[in-house]
């Protein structure tokens, strides 16, 4: 009897502790306007200072917490705008003076002046082991007063105003970083403590950090800049899997969802919002040219066979809302874009096969297997390749592995044919540079400076222009150029898929920081 | 006539149980050692360069930030020497950085293994409770409709790829009829507890934070649910076939002899006498629920060990690999450890010989 009554209150109080945890359950609705802000995102942080990271999610926190001298407003990264300053150049494009905002302060209150500037720059060039170090390199950094910092290269460097948006090279409260560890060689020791506190202006501070989960930020009460924030709290969580995030959204559990793919974003509810467009990536096909690599794929004419026997339009199938086709290896939203891509022509592709001496030798494509990018998986990309040249006398073996093996093989050369993409560091078109040859894109596909002599000028010419009108013509020349001789067939620039409820507003793409939080309004 | 010295029971050092459990601690430690040996050398032989996947493309191209990446990890190291340097800090209680959460793994681990093993935990409860159940009716209604049923159900259970399981169940119980939370451990609008244990319910309670533990529970109801179905049809199987065993034992049929009722005697006698082999399948599936649940962990935004072992392996993090591997070889030798020593609590049998 007294065993039956304590089975009983024990049942009775399973049942209730599950009723009560299910009532907490309750998910809110989508429509109803948050308090605060949940984003899903697939994690990629590993930092919570700005100056060592070098990765989206870090890049989407260190824009919430830290400000930099410049920005871009909105999804329009063509031009820099002010940011803590503003700026002006030299005629050559060697210097840079940058002029504070007198009134900015940092979140403790103090203001923002030269000093901070100069030890947050020159600390990311003394931090050798930084991801984020190369951004200085070949910038010199100098005081003029207070409030003016002068930034001056040796040789013409239009990109350096969009360097100085990238979220890597914030201004940090130099005073709390310096007694915090901070210095401006490789001994800094401030990581730990920019793991929990903030150290700048941005609207909001850390609250906490945790890598696996979830970052935690809240409202900086000091901040004096220009954006209105509407939530006081943004949790940024953790959820790799995309179907998790299209769930967690439509069931109103979270507000944004990031990494939506172009087939997940069609089949959303009505009151989800999807902002969608290309990104900054760029999925391409090398052929390399080195003869001891292979004889064929070294052969131009068979790059031209491959180039001219694809369709693009069903390649593009496969990435879905907002990609487009990429056009050269500048993607569309950047300076010296080209405006039309290369059209399947079979007739052409059998002529310079033909001519490539090419007798229906197995070729092996290699790819990563799994890392996906802007939704679009590589597997079925490489099947559809493989299909459509197959169809063009061309017999593919397809080879994939993780990407931890492939990637070893393809920045070190040794690939002969393989998938791979490209994506920019900072808003600018020399980031696309690397692709010409000798250069480090250029040499992956075994492309020396000696075999094209013409892309290594048209590269130069782009680097070194002074003017915005030159640079657009040589970008645009540069990408051409590459377009008609190079050993790349540049395929898809997949989308980008921003998924917000219905009652937030202010989405707007970034290649680099994905979304600026602080823009998102409640309606 | 016999005098009757009562020698007092201690275990000294010439007992024979501290005899047996040195002896399996000796065999544990040069276990664990040979789980670091296989897997530093399965992760090495692995095609790949750990710093470029680290790096990223950008940074790995910088020839100094290389330099200095591969001098920080002691990566440029011969493997022998990086071997042992990792065992020699490994005895100092250093599990080295992770190359990919640059963290100590030691850190990354408190962090993991307790999330992982709160939902594990919650699963064999689970399917400690409803396999028994299910094994001993289809046991006792053997050949009847009613143990047709149950082994179809187990067989369902065993069947269902857990992923889809994962997902659809999300769907259906978050989405469809909102009587589930949304992923992860807790909702957003909640701060973890203070932690003590890493298992937020437990945590919560100390705390007195009754909301975040009930917000915890209901967060652990799916995972839970998806990952002792499995185990349930596995049990079920099990516990059907051991008390069949038992069920026509004269033990058995002394004690409904003796009029006990029927549930001392399933209790007392059938279900006593089937534990062993009932009590060795669920130590291998509580070892298995925490050290395999990575799909169950990824749909539901679990940041347990299933997590971090696959991030690891991904990014080539040495460290964190071998975390890893010594965590579940620690997990699997314990639970081994834990059920030889309930053998014996079990059947005397055992404890004597």
């Amino acid at each position: 009897m007294r065993n039956n009554t304590r089975v009983a209150v024990l049942a009775l109080g399973l049942v209730a502790t599950v009723t009560l945890a299910g009532c907490s359950a309750g998910a809110s609705s989508s429509g109803d306007a948050p308090s605060s802000l949940v984003i899903d995102t697939a994690f990629t942080l590993e930092t919570g200072d700005p100056g060592r990271n070098y990765v989206p999610t870090g890049y989407m926190v260190s824009k919430a917490v830290y400000e930099t001298l410049l920005d871009f407003a909105g999804s329009d990264e063509s031009t820099p705008v002010p940011g803590l300053a503003t700026f002006e150049q030299n005629a050559d494009a060697t210097v840079f003076t940058f002029t504070l905002d007198a009134d900015r302060v940092f979140s403790d209150g103090s203001p923002i002046t030269a000093d901070d500037v100069v030890f947050s720059l020159e600390r990311v060039k003394g931090m050798v082991e930084s991801k984020a170090n190369f951004l200085m390199s070949g910038i010199e950094v100098a005081k003029i007063d207070d409030l003016t910092v002068e930034l001056t290269t040796e040789t013409p460097s239009l990109k350096l105003p969009a360097l100085m948006t990238n979220p890597s090279l914030a201004i940090l409260n130099s005073e709390v970083v310096i007694a915090n560890g901070g210095t401006t060689d490789d001994t800094d020791a401030a990581e730990e403590f920019l793991n929990s506190e903030s150290a700048g202006s941005g609207p909001y501070v850390i609250d906490s950090l945790d890598f696996a989960s979830q970052v935690v930020l809240t409202e900086n009460s000091e901040y004096n800049g220009d954006e209105e924030i509407d939530f006081g709290r943004v949790v940024i969580r953790s959820v790799s899997e995309s179907a998790t995030q299209k769930l967690n959204l439509e069931g109103g559990d979270s507000n944004v969802a990031v990494d939506l793919s172009g087939d997940q974003v069609a089949d959303l509810s009505d009151d989800v919002t999807v902002t969608s467009g290309p990104s900054a990536q760029t999925i391409f096909l090398l052929l390399n040219q080195n003869p001891e690599i292979s004889e064929f794929t070294s052969n131009p004419d068979f790059v031209d066979a491959v180039r001219y026997a694809l369709d693009y339009d069903g390649l593009l199938e496969l990435a879905g809302a907002g990609s487009e086709q990429a056009t050269g290896v500048i993607p569309p939203s950047f300076l010296g874009a080209l405006t039309d891509g290369v059209e399947q022509d079979l007739d052409a592709s059998a002529t310079a096969l033909a001519a490539s001496g090419y007798d229906g030798e197995t070729i092996t494509l290699e790819y990563p297997n799994d890392y996906p990018v802007g939704g679009v998986s590589f597997t079925p990309l490489a099947e559809r390749i493989q299909s459509q040249l197959d169809a063009a006398g061309i017999t593919l073996e397809l080879a994939p592995a993780p990407f931890t093996t492939q990637i070893d093989e393809y920045v070190n050369g040794r690939e002969a044919f393989s998938i791979w993409f490209w994506g920019p560091d900072y808003a600018d078109s020399a980031n696309f540079l690397p692709f010409a040859a000798g250069d480090k894109v250029g040499l992956r596909a075994g492309w020396t400076a000696e075999m094209s002599p013409e892309t290594v000028a048209l590269s130069a010419a782009a680097a070194n222009a002074t003017s915005v009108d030159e640079r657009e013509a040589a970008f645009a020349a540069f990408a051409q150029g590459l377009q008609d001789s190079g050993p790349f067939v540049p395929l898809i620039v997949p989308g980008s898929n921003i998924a917000t409820a219905s009652s937030i507003t202010g989405v707007s793409y970034n290649s680099t920081w994905t979304m600026d939080i602080a823009e998102l309004r409640a309606k | 006539m016999a005098s009757s010295t009562t020698v007092p029971r201690r275990y000294s050092a010439r007992s024979p149980l501290v005899g047996y459990l040195l002896r399996r601690l000796g065999t544990s430690i040069l276990l664990l050692i040979g789980v670091t040996v296989v897997t530093f050398a399965l992760t090495n032989l692995v095609p790949g360069n750990p710093v470029a996947a680290a790096l990223g493309e950008g940074a790995a191209s910088n020839p100094a930030t290389v330099a200095a990446y591969v001098e920080k990890y002691g990566l440029d190291q011969p493997l022998p020497l990086q071997y042992l340097t990792y065992v020699g800090n490994l005895f100092q209680g250093d599990m080295g950085t992770s190359l990919h959460t640059r963290q100590p793994v030691a850190d990354d681990l408190l962090k993991a293994v307790p999330a992982t093993v709160e939902v594990a935990l919650g699963a064999i409860i689970v399917s400690l409770a409803v396999g028994t159940a299910l094994g001993s009716l289809a046991a006792y209604r053997r050949g009847k409709i009613t143990d047709q049923v149950v082994r179809v159900v187990s067989l369902i259970g065993l069947s269902i790829p857990t992923f889809w399981l994962a997902l659809t169940s999300f769907y259906i119980f978050f989405l469809q009829l909102r009587i589930a939370p949304g992923s992860g451990r807790l909702s957003p609008i909640y701060t973890p507890p203070p932690t003590v244990t890493g298992l937020y319910t437990v945590d919560a309670l100390l705390a007195g934070q009754w909301d975040i533990f009930f917000d915890a529970m209901a967060h652990l109801m799916l995972p839970v649910f998806v990952l002792s179905l499995f185990t349930i049809g596995l049990l079920t199987r099990f516990v059907r076939t051991s008390v069949l065993e038992v069920l026509d034992a004269d033990y058995v049929r002394a004690g409904r002899a003796k009029g006990l009722s029927g549930s001392r005697v399933l209790f007392g006698y059938v279900l006593r006498g089937a534990s062993l082999p009932i009590l060795t399948i669920v130590g291998l599936a509580f070892g298995s629920l925490l050290s395999g649940t990575v799909l169950v962990e990824a749909v539901f935004a679990w940041p347990g060990l299933g997590t971090y072992a696959y991030e690891s392996a991904t990014s080539l993090d040495l460290p964190g690999i071998m975390g890893v591997g010594l965590v579940v070889g620690v997990i699997y030798l314990g639970i081994n450890f834990i059920v030889d020593m309930l053998y014996g609590v079990l059947d005397p049998r055992v404890r004597l010989a």
